[in-house]
């Protein structure tokens, strides 16, 4: 058949044009010196004029092309350089021709049969995890807004039982007070210390509930660094002072106005202070400084306290991420606070940090950006 | 098809660009036109119908008519699946009515994104539509069902090979969980077979999504 020369033709023409197969003439020097048209489309340009061993790639210069060449038949696995600059694996046959050799290489079409089934198969498993990762995070959101209004419903009813609790306790306390025992009298003021533990814990879940269904409203008013700080001073310096810390208040003096929510960002300061001195002990100082960075406030409430180790420091500012530290004085908190203290700097747009290593004290960073109010 | 909300978007160009993007093997034109799809705000189902189907039907065309190679055909499906994705944001987060579905391709059935726009097309209408995937064993199916207590199980084959597995399927899944509304579609149905996947018990055969919306639409509420 292949002896026609109408059949002769029609493949010179498919082999030179179209057919999947590189074909490549080499010297009897083992040098390029004709190829077909595919050949001409893969390989590096210059292809011709250089020998056939320098385009394919030989990491351990362990090849011997004249050898596999002289064994004819048997299809050889080599790697070529190609004009992509990707290097693409083929099976090589060689034939002797008159003055050289006949290359003839071609994909292994098993194998990239294989190979795109497979790449499918990974592609539809990923968009399908894609797709459960995406369904998975809007149940968990969805969970998170009932766990909210549950939490929600559950501090609301309960503030006012221990509202009743505390007030009619203190009344027992005032009016039959001098009627009690010293003994019963500390009974009761156990019970209101500890109404008051639990009114602060329903205040902080009631916050968190209220933030996190994205009910945070801000009540945005102008006012400069110095005085949100000032707003918070008094309350601060009491905090310390019955610890015998000593706070040292460093406002910028900047006198450019922001517009944010002062009394949610003074509860904030006063969070950090009052952390920062349940972690001192007598005699050290905590400080609380402002200062314009670009477009932003940042503030900064440092302690010389014992410091967070770096493995506490990631959740940190999460629900109940408390530190294994101890407080200097045994002072319980919510393990809230700083939670709360987040959710309220990212709702201005802002971003909270902390700064510390063990031994070294703390420092709490949160920037607030501007908008911004020129002084006129 | 959709009116879109943007000004200026004209769905019928950046449906024939992206349609273009499939048949080049154009990732990122494909993804450019269909964010651009989204962010007219013409809606989700929109994106569905009127882009992703729409396209994924025509391509499957050019393929009968030999126009071009299966393996065009598999990556204009693969680049199509991989930007449904980019609808999920969406998709979840809208209102659910507390319904779902389980949705899956039966064994030896490698077609999935047909079976995948079927649980987007619950999602779209306030149920939950949890996706297994292609060539999922019926063990699989079933564990899931006893996991998330579905309202309905959707059976997708896209080619006719696979009826006697979707039979199979459908009895193993008919016997384990009795009640359970069972639907089967899919593009294998384009040239019959519908009555015979009917003949089985609690079975229904829905040959298209808007099948699917109108039974969601009619019976949705009754399961």
């Amino acid at each position: 058949m292949f002896d026609r020369p109408d059949i002769a033709a029609a493949l010179h023409t498919y082999m030179q044009e179209t057919a999947p197969v590189l074909v490549l003439h080499l010297d009897a020097q083992d040098q390029v010196i004709g190829m077909n048209d595919p050949a001409r489309r893969v390989l590096r340009a210059g292809a011709v004029g250089r020998t056939l061993a320098e385009q394919i790639v030989d990491f351990n210069h362990t090849l011997d092309l004249p050898a596999l060449i002289r064994q004819g038949g048997t299809v050889h696995r080599l790697t070529l350089s190609t004009a992509s600059g990707k290097p693409e694996t083929l099976g090589f046959r060689f034939f002797p021709v008159s003055g050289g050799t006949l290359a003839l290489a071609s994909l292994d079409f098993q194998e990239q049969v294989e190979l795109r089934d497979e790449v499918l198969d990974l592609n539809r498993e990923l968009n399908n995890l894609t797709r459960q990762l995406h369904q998975a995070n809007a149940e968990l959101r969805e969970l998170n807004q009932l766990k909210n209004q549950f939490l929600g419903m559950a501090a609301h009813d309960l503030r006012k039982p221990i509202g009743l609790i505390m007030t009619y306790g203190e009344f027992v306390l005032d009016e039959a007070g001098p009627e009690l025992s010293e003994e019963h009298r500390e009974f009761l003021r156990i019970c209101l210390k500890a109404a008051t533990g639990m009114k602060t814990l329903i205040d902080d879940f009631l916050d968190l509930a209220v933030i996190e269904s994205g009910h945070l409203r801000l009540n945005r008013v102008p006012v400069t660094a110095r005085e949100l700080v000032a707003g918070a001073e008094p309350i601060a310096r009491l905090v310390a002072e019955k610890k015998g810390i000593t706070l040292l208040v460093e406002p910028t003096d900047d006198t450019r106005r922001l517009r944010v929510d002062a009394s949610k960002l003074q509860q904030v300061i006063l969070n950090l202070v009052g952390n920062a001195v349940e972690h001192s002990v007598s005699g050290q100082r905590v400080w609380v400084s402002s200062r314009w960075e670009w477009q932003e406030i940042v503030f900064a409430v440092r302690d010389e306290g014992p410091g967070i180790p770096l493995a506490d420091q990631v959740r940190l500012f999460t629900a109940f991420g408390r530190t294994g530290q101890r407080k200097t004085a045994g002072e319980s908190s919510t393990g809230l606070g700083l939670a709360i203290a987040r959710l309220v700097v990212e709702g201005h747009g802002g971003r909270i940090r902390v700064e510390s290593c063990p031994g070294q004290g703390a420092a709490f960073i949160f920037s607030v950006p501007t908008e911004e109010e020129e002084t006129p | 098809m959709s009116l879109p909300v943007k000004p200026g978007f004209d769905p019928e160009s950046v449906y024939r660009a992206y349609l273009d993007g499939l048949l080049a093997h154009d990732r990122q034109q494909c993804r450019e036109h269909f964010k651009q799809w989204l962010e007219a705000d013409a809606g989700l189902r929109s994106i569905y119908d009127d882009l992703v189907r729409r396209s994924l039907y025509e391509v499957g065309e050019l393929w009968e008519r030999g126009r071009i190679s299966v393996a065009t055909e598999h990556l204009a499906t693969a680049i199509s699946e991989s930007l449904l994705n980019l609808t999920y944001p969406r998709l979840f987060a809208q209102p659910r009515n507390g319904k779902s579905a389980v949705i899956t391709c039966v064994p030896n059935e490698y077609h999935q994104i047909g079976g995948k726009m079927v649980a987007d097309v619950f999602e779209l209408n306030g149920w939950r539509g949890y996706f297994l995937g292609a060539n999922t064993p019926v063990g699989d199916v079933i564990t899931l069902i006893a996991e998330k207590r579905p309202d309905v199980v959707a059976l997708s084959v896209a080619t006719s090979f696979g009826l006697a597995e979707v039979i199979r399927a459908a009895a193993e899944i008919r016997a384990a969980f009795p009640g359970l509304p069972i639907m089967v579609g899919g593009q294998a149905f384009r040239w019959g077979g519908k009555e015979r996947i009917e003949r089985l018990p609690g079975v229904c055969c829905l040959t298209d999504l808007g099948a699917l919306e109108a039974w969601i639409k009619e019976h949705g509420n009754h399961v």
